[in-house]
């Protein structure tokens, strides 16, 4: 059809990972040397849990390639002074003399030591959504890795953006960084705000979608019908934040008005420390001898320690019996004859007050609704069925409950996620087929699959690395400017810890030190990677402001943005269809990533770089070379920096330490070495093969889906109903912070408790609100939330007009979306102009009336907002980011917040 | 044979505009150009609420109004039920576009690139200028089908041979095959599933079929009515309720306004002759009044240069046949005003009869536009074309004192007529209202009501009577009533052509399942129901 003359056309496979669902494959259609069409990679379908396909942003990389709004050559700063309303003066220099600049200004804060007089890194570095940059940053990892100590702290949208809480507890109890149903096995999902079909990716839409054409039984809770909530077969409109109370109901229905018989006894029995007996202090007895649990066992009527064979553990039941206590700092106390009941039998006694009529009231849901979806929950649990996977049998149990993010990060984020992994364990549905499943892991290592993590810890549960709180041990200076390690003992300390920390506490300490920690300096240099902090993440305004104050600022420029335009030095990467790297796919991954294959896919450059655009990999070398830091940066790649080990039991492609080596061969002996790596050593194909095949992979064994199979195997736990652990560790972190003076976590240290209470989070919202903005938060009647879009999410897209273009078929985007009824009685009428004001700032944008949304709710999709981002300062689009305020008084004990806030809407003029 | 089809499940569908981008890669269409593209319809109230995503584009149906109407034998169905589009052929008038319920069509006049005036190096690899100006639709990737039957490739599995839409599709909710085939993909799943066809009343017989219940569901008794604005639910959606068609505008119209009025006064100057009126002026004035309509389509269309292709499309198309008959028409009239044949004359003005009714018939066959496709439009085009005809020869006679002597009985004349087209317009209307219309367009042409009677039947009757009864004023009293009637005429056409033509919009009879449950109620967005 197009064109007279039959173009020259090749096709090119590559991949997409723009978003945290990815990676896609896919194929470039290339004609005259131009990229004109996305495909997906056919040859992909029976590997690929989404049949090859790749998802609507990928189809903005074309124009993402040609735009001509796009940054093609190193530019500097001339305008020494920076803010909002600086010009910065970028003006066009060489390669040479912009990776001389930064390298210049690493070598002098190099030479000043890593780290500063307050003992944080003197480099920062900030990459953009769920470490999908890496994808693209070629060997950049190793660079760093080379360097040595880099703040990562300075979020850009984690702990607000993000399922945070489930990162943190879900990695605890079941490896579960993020968490999905079982979909391909799954009959009913109680979904809490989980946007699958937005958020979920390619991966995640065809699970789902094969799965409601079996008849898979969807309830979206939540306060808007977003995509998913239209793809469900139920939509029950909850009030905002208030979803621990829904699930503390179906855990009292579960306990208090359902036969005990029709749980999973024994499960519960088994696989959680349901039976473990609890002291007078909160914490397990123990057996004195061993110091292990006790449970009483029913057979021999008397405690024995939970790994005693062949008994009968009581679930229920006073009983008398010896022990110890292991409280905080090992401190141990001594019970003879006490009066002790199994942590069952606590939970029971603990839930009974939250009846659904309590949490009607809260939730505004009917009981009637709370009481008949957790019976159809149960019905649909198959209590007692197993299935044979892969020639093991295992329970199945097709019943699972997903979050969305505002549920599932800040207060309440613990509080759900406890109930959401405790109630798929009543009936036996946690992490077994078709149940409640964790994804992937990146606080536990090894990160390779989530079975290698599992190693066995204290009391019969899995290990766990949290960060000492012992009076020793405990670091009480902090190695980043979040603190995370200080304060937040679940983030652990892997590579992604820094990111999954307090981050924004990053940016507020910036503006005003926190009492007792060190003094929070700037860092020398911030390098800023695919993302836009000054956009993305919240009270923009105040991180715009601070991010101005840094002394140096290296941004990786498609184009220029918001935060970019404080930068010292734009540098232009080959875009995502320009530079070469290889990447892991498969295994088990984020959100719906189930693959039975796991292997390599190749980002092959599908068209030669625009302008002077470099690619990742040769910046990275540069700056090694220049910096002095080539041969570690050489034995990083070698260890494994570029995403594989260069050298394993059966073959050595290790790069010369000594030298410079190019693009293409520094990938060439990671495609070698991949290839061993599948192979066992057999084969060493290089990148000419993996350029002409795409991908590689070999079997992924379905068993490793499921923790189930693993614990059994290491006769392991769940570390359910009681979080004992975190009790201790809870009452060890005070004691090191008030010896250290500090008094201002307080408030979160009040999170570890051993079974979570409910919180009145509305309250919680409003009195933090009132009491630092003095307001009357009568004035602010309305929950203004979010929610994620299939097109822009995470993809750094905003300035792509075709996402622009295809996004505006979806109603809502770019506006603000408000109930019809409530906007009557505002006088408010569908394109109205309003302003959305919180306490902190306000927004302006139209109003899309929908009836799919509760009255007291406002929606602004995605995130807008840009006053400098080519194309898109054009959009006039509402965001919610700059009124969503930093509060300590809003952060909870594992550092994150929910992304919502009171607000008040004024009509500013009538719709054209 | 082979049927290809199109089969969307309603249950899968998610909404996500791959397809959409897809299409615009695989077809290089221009920004905003959506072939294919995925509704989002939300209905009900709060908190009972259901919100459904609908593929839509070309529906290549069997009986495919588009192809009817194309005067130039541009569009055309395949064998195998694929519409197709001869862009060396279109002629630009978008008469399809006005014809198609599905709003399916587009015309693109000139160069547009996703960031302005400059063109990316991809646009540029993928300029299409065969495209400008004329009609453009979903071709259900042909080149791909036929690429692939003549390599042995199965369109609809294989991907090379699928549909680009199809191949993209995420949630699989598209696929693509043989209907004709019992055992294909598409044949399988309408077996399977419960499923229904767009706008299937208007007789189209698309080949684009939804899914919206499994097919060993029990009988949905429960389906809750219909929702239509008014009701008592509410929707909301983006472009899914009709919208106002832009293609025919004010040059459009003007051929409505001109061809109507100048066949109308053709019409009366020959009855007038046979009562000794010199026809010579009046028949020139009407020729030339014609003449401008036709001229000012020369002007909208979108390759004016291909005008002639019009007269290709006689055997189906109106404008084809308007076309012929206007070309019938102006040298029978010619030839009748130089002879003085008065039978000349009749015959002249009978063509005019003629053109006047293919101007009807170009409206009723608009099936894209609910307010055209009325048949009862045609009664009004015809009626209105003489009222306004009788009204400007009583403007003529006014100036032109042979034409004079008929100013009494053309006055009499002129309100018989106005009568007539009064009635002719009540009883579209009540058409309109009885069997369903766009919102918008019931609104408007309920804002027309009072002026439309008052100025187009009880003024010019005043002014008929008064000038009966006061003979020394008649002259300017019976112009005015001409006037008055000539007006009203024109404004009321004016504003069926373009303000009122908004176009059928998207319905779905039913809504689907998701996963479990029964489908939820018909909802048709921004039309007023019986």
């Amino acid at each position: 059809m197009p064109g007279s003359k039959p173009p020259q056309e090749r096709t090119v496979s590559t991949y997409c990972y723009q978003c945290v669902a990815g990676p896609d494959l896919l194929t470039v259609r290339v004609q005259d040397g131009v990229a004109t069409e996305i495909n997906p990679n056919f040859k992909a379908a029976a590997i690929h849990p989404g049949g090859g396909k790749a998802c609507v942003k990928a189809f903005g990389l074309v124009q993402k390639a040609y735009s001509p709004n796009r940054v093609l050559y190193p530019m500097k700063r001339t305008n020494p002074k920076k803010g909002r309303h600086e010009d910065p003066g970028f003006v066009r220099i060489s390669w040479d003399e912009a990776l001389d600049l930064v390298a210049d200004k690493m070598k002098a804060a190099r030479a000043a030591g890593l780290t500063d007089e307050s003992g944080f890194p003197r480099l920062a570095a900030s990459f953009g959504g769920g470490g999908t940059p890496t994808a693209y940053m070629g060997t950049l990892p190793a660079f760093l890795s080379a360097w040595g100590p880099v703040d990562l702290s300075f979020g850009s949208g984690q702990g607000v953006k993000c399922t945070h809480s489930e990162h943190l507890y879900g990695e605890l109890w079941h490896r579960a960084f993020t968490v999905c149903p079982d979909t391909p096995l799954c009959d009913y999902v109680l979904s809490f705000g989980a946007n699958v079909e937005a958020s979920g990716g390619v991966c995640g839409v065809k699970r789902h979608a094969d799965a409601r054409s079996r008849g898979m039984k969807r309830v979206q809770i939540e306060p808007h019908l977003s995509i998913t909530g239209a793809c469900s077969a139920e939509w029950i409109p909850i009030k905002p934040k208030t979803d621990s109370a829904f699930l503390f109901a179906m855990i009292h229905v579960l306990l208090h008005e359902i036969a005990r018989e029709k749980l999973d006894i024994p499960f519960l029995k088994q696989r959680t420390s349901s039976p473990y007996l609890i002291g007078a202090n909160g914490f397990f007895l123990r057996d004195p001898e061993t110091q292990k649990p006790l449970v009483f066992d029913l057979a021999t009527k008397r405690a024995v320690p939970f790994d005693t064979a062949g008994i009968d553990p009581a679930l229920e039941g006073a009983f008398t019996v010896d022990g110890i206590e292991i409280g905080p700092d090992q401190e141990i106390a001594t019970h003879t004859a006490a009066a002790v009941t199994p942590a069952f039998a606590h939970l029971v006694a603990h839930v009974k007050s939250y009846s659904p009529e309590w949490a009607a009231a809260i939730c505004d849901v009917p009981a009637a609704a709370i009481r008949r979806v957790t019976n159809e929950f149960l019905a649909h649990a198959r209590v007692g069925e197993t299935i044979e996977i892969e020639g093991m049998t295992l329970p199945f149990r097709p019943v699972a409950i997903a979050f969305g993010k505002t549920v599932n990060n800040g207060w309440g984020g613990y509080e759900c996620c406890w109930a959401r992994t405790l109630i798929p364990c009543l009936v036996g549905a946690l992490d077994v087929p078709g149940g409640t499943l964790g994804t992937t892991v990146r606080l536990n290592r090894p990160a390779d699959n989530r079975w290698s993590s599992v190693k066995p810890g204290p009391d019969g549960f899995m290990y766990y690395p949290m960060n000492p709180t012992g009076k020793d041990d405990w670091i009480s200076r902090p190695t980043a400017r979040s603190a995370h390690r200080t304060l937040v003992p679940l983030v652990a300390n892997s590579a992604w810890s820094q990111a999954l920390g307090p981050t924004h506490m990053a940016w507020m300490m910036q503006k005003e030190d926190l009492d007792h920690l060190p003094h929070a300096t700037p860092p020398d240099v911030w390098i800023v990677y695919r993302t836009n902090p000054a956009i993305s993440f919240w009270d923009t305004k105040a991180v715009g402001e601070t991010m101005a104050k840094f002394p140096f600022t290296v941004c990786f420029a498609m184009t220029r943005d918001e935060t970019n335009h404080v930068a010292d030095v734009l540098l232009p990467d080959c875009t995502d269809l320009e530079g070469l790297q290889l990447m892991r796919i498969g295994g088990t991954k984020y959100i719906e990533q189930f693959w039975d294959h796991q292997g390599f896919a190749l980002r092959d450059p599908a068209v030669p770089p625009q302008g002077e655009a470099k690619d990742f990999t040769w910046i990275a070398t540069e700056l090694a070379r220049r910096t002095g830091l080539l041969k570690e940066y050489n034995i990083a790649i070698n260890r494994g920096g570029a995403d594989v080990k260069l050298k394993g039991e059966n073959y050595d492609f290790s790069l010369d330490v000594t030298k410079v080596h190019s693009v293409e061969d520094i990938w060439d002996a990671s495609c070698r070495a991949a290839s061993a790596e599948l192979t066992d050593g057999v084969e060493t194909q290089g990148l000419d093969w993996f350029r002409a095949n795409g991908f590689r992979v070999k079997p992924f064994s379905r068993l490793m889906w499921y923790l189930y199979p693993k614990l059994v195997e290491q006769n392991l736990r769940f570390e359910q109903p009681y979080q004992e652990r975190l009790l201790r560790i809870g009452k060890e972190l005070e004691r090191r912070l008030h010896e250290h003076g500090i008094t201002w976590w307080d408030k979160q240290l009040a999170e570890y408790e051993a079974l979570p209470h409910w919180r009145d989070l509305g309250a919680l919202w409003e009195d933090a609100l009132t009491k630092h903005f003095q307001v009357q938060i009568g004035d602010h009647p309305f929950w203004l939330i979010t929610s994620r879009s299939m097109q822009y999410s995470w993809g750094n897209n905003v300035g792509i007009q075709l996402i622009k273009e295809v996004a505006d078929n979806v109603m809502g985007h770019g506006s603000v979306v408000m109930n019809e009824s409530a906007a009557e009685k505002l006088g408010i009428a569908d394109g109205d102009l309003v302003e959305v004001s919180s306490p902190l700032n306000s927004t302006k944008g139209k109003v899309t009336l929908r009836e799919g949304i509760r009255p007291d709710t406002l929606l602004i999709i995605g995130q807008f907002d840009h006053w400098v981002t080519p194309y898109a300062k054009d959009f006039h689009a509402p965001s919610m980011n700059a009124l969503v305020p930093m509060l300590l008084d809003l952060t909870d004990a594992t550092g994150s917040s929910a992304d919502l806030v009171k607000v008040k809407i004024t009509r500013l003029e009538k719709a054209a | 044979m082979t049927r290809w089809a199109m089969v969307a499940d309603l249950e899968r569908c998610v909404g996500c505009q791959t397809c959409t981008a897809a299409c615009r890669h695989a077809n290089a269409t221009s920004p905003a150009v959506q072939w294919r593209k995925v509704l989002d319809i939300e209905a009900g109230s709060f908190p009972n609420v259901n919100r459904t995503f609908v593929p839509v584009g070309c529906q290549h149906c069997a009986d495919p109004p588009c192809m009817h109407v194309c005067p130039s034998t541009a569009t055309r169905k395949r064998p195998d039920g694929i519409v197709t589009i001869d862009y060396d052929i279109c002629i630009g008038c978008a008469y399809c576009d006005v014809a198609c319920p599905y709003q399916a069509r587009f015309k693109v006049t000139k160069e547009d690139f996703a960031y302005g005036a400059e063109a990316m190096q991809n646009e540029i690899e993928r300029e299409i200028s065969e495209r400008l100006g004329v009609a453009q639709k979903c071709t259900f990737c042909s080149d791909r089908i036929d690429f692939g039957i003549d390599n042995g490739l199965a369109p609809g599995s294989d991907p090379r041979a699928t549909p680009a839409c199809v191949n993209a599709c995420i949630a699989d909710a598209l696929q693509f095959g043989d209907l004709d085939d019992a055992n294909s993909n598409v044949s399988r799943l309408l077996r399977e599933h419960k499923s229904f066809r767009m706008h299937a009343e208007l007789g189209t017989e698309p080949g684009f079929h939804y899914l919206y219940d499994k097919a060993a569901a029990a009988p949905a008794a429960d389906i809750k009515p219909a929702l239509s604005d008014g009701q008592a639910g509410r929707m909301r959606t983006r472009g899914v309720e009709p919208w106002h068609q832009k293609h025919w505008d004010w040059k459009a119209s003007g051929n409505f306004l001109c061809g109507g009025a100048g066949a109308g006064l053709l019409g009366v100057v020959t009855i007038a002759s046979f009562f000794g009126i010199p026809a010579l002026l009046p028949a020139l004035a009407a020729l030339a009044i014609i003449a401008c309509g036709l001229g000012l389509l020369i002007f909208k269309i979108g390759r004016p240069w291909r005008f002639m292709y019009v007269l290709r499309q006689p055997q189906r198309s109106w404008m084809s046949r308007e076309a012929w008959v206007a070309g019938l028409l102006f040298p029978l009239a010619l030839v009748a005003l130089w002879s003085g044949n008065r039978n000349v004359l009749v015959a002249a003005a009978i063509v005019g009869l003629i053109f006047l009714f293919c101007q009807g018939m170009i409206l009723e066959q608009s099936k894209g536009i609910p307010a055209w496709r009325n048949p009862r439009v045609i009664a009004l085009i015809m009626a209105t074309g003489f009222a306004e005809g009788c009204g400007l020869f009583l403007l003529l006679a006014a100036f032109l004192p042979a034409m004079a002597v008929a100013a009494k009985p053309a006055a009499i004349a002129l309100a018989a007529l106005a009568l007539i087209r009064i009635w002719t317009w009540w009883r579209y209307l009540a058409a309109l209202e009885s069997g369903g219309a766009p919102t918008r367009t019931l609104e408007i042409f309920t804002a027309c009501r009072m002026w439309f009677f008052a100025g187009g039947l009880v003024l010019p009757l005043a002014l008929v009577a008064a000038g009966l009864i006061v003979p020394v004023a008649a002259a300017v009293l019976f112009a005015l009533a001409g006037l008055s009637v000539f007006a009203t005429g024109w404004a009321v056409k004016f504003i069926l052509i373009t303000r009122a033509a908004y176009n059928q919009g998207f319905a779905l009879p039913h809504t689907p399942i998701r996963g479990s449950g029964v489908p939820g109620p018909a909802v048709k967005p921004g039309w007023t129901s019986p």
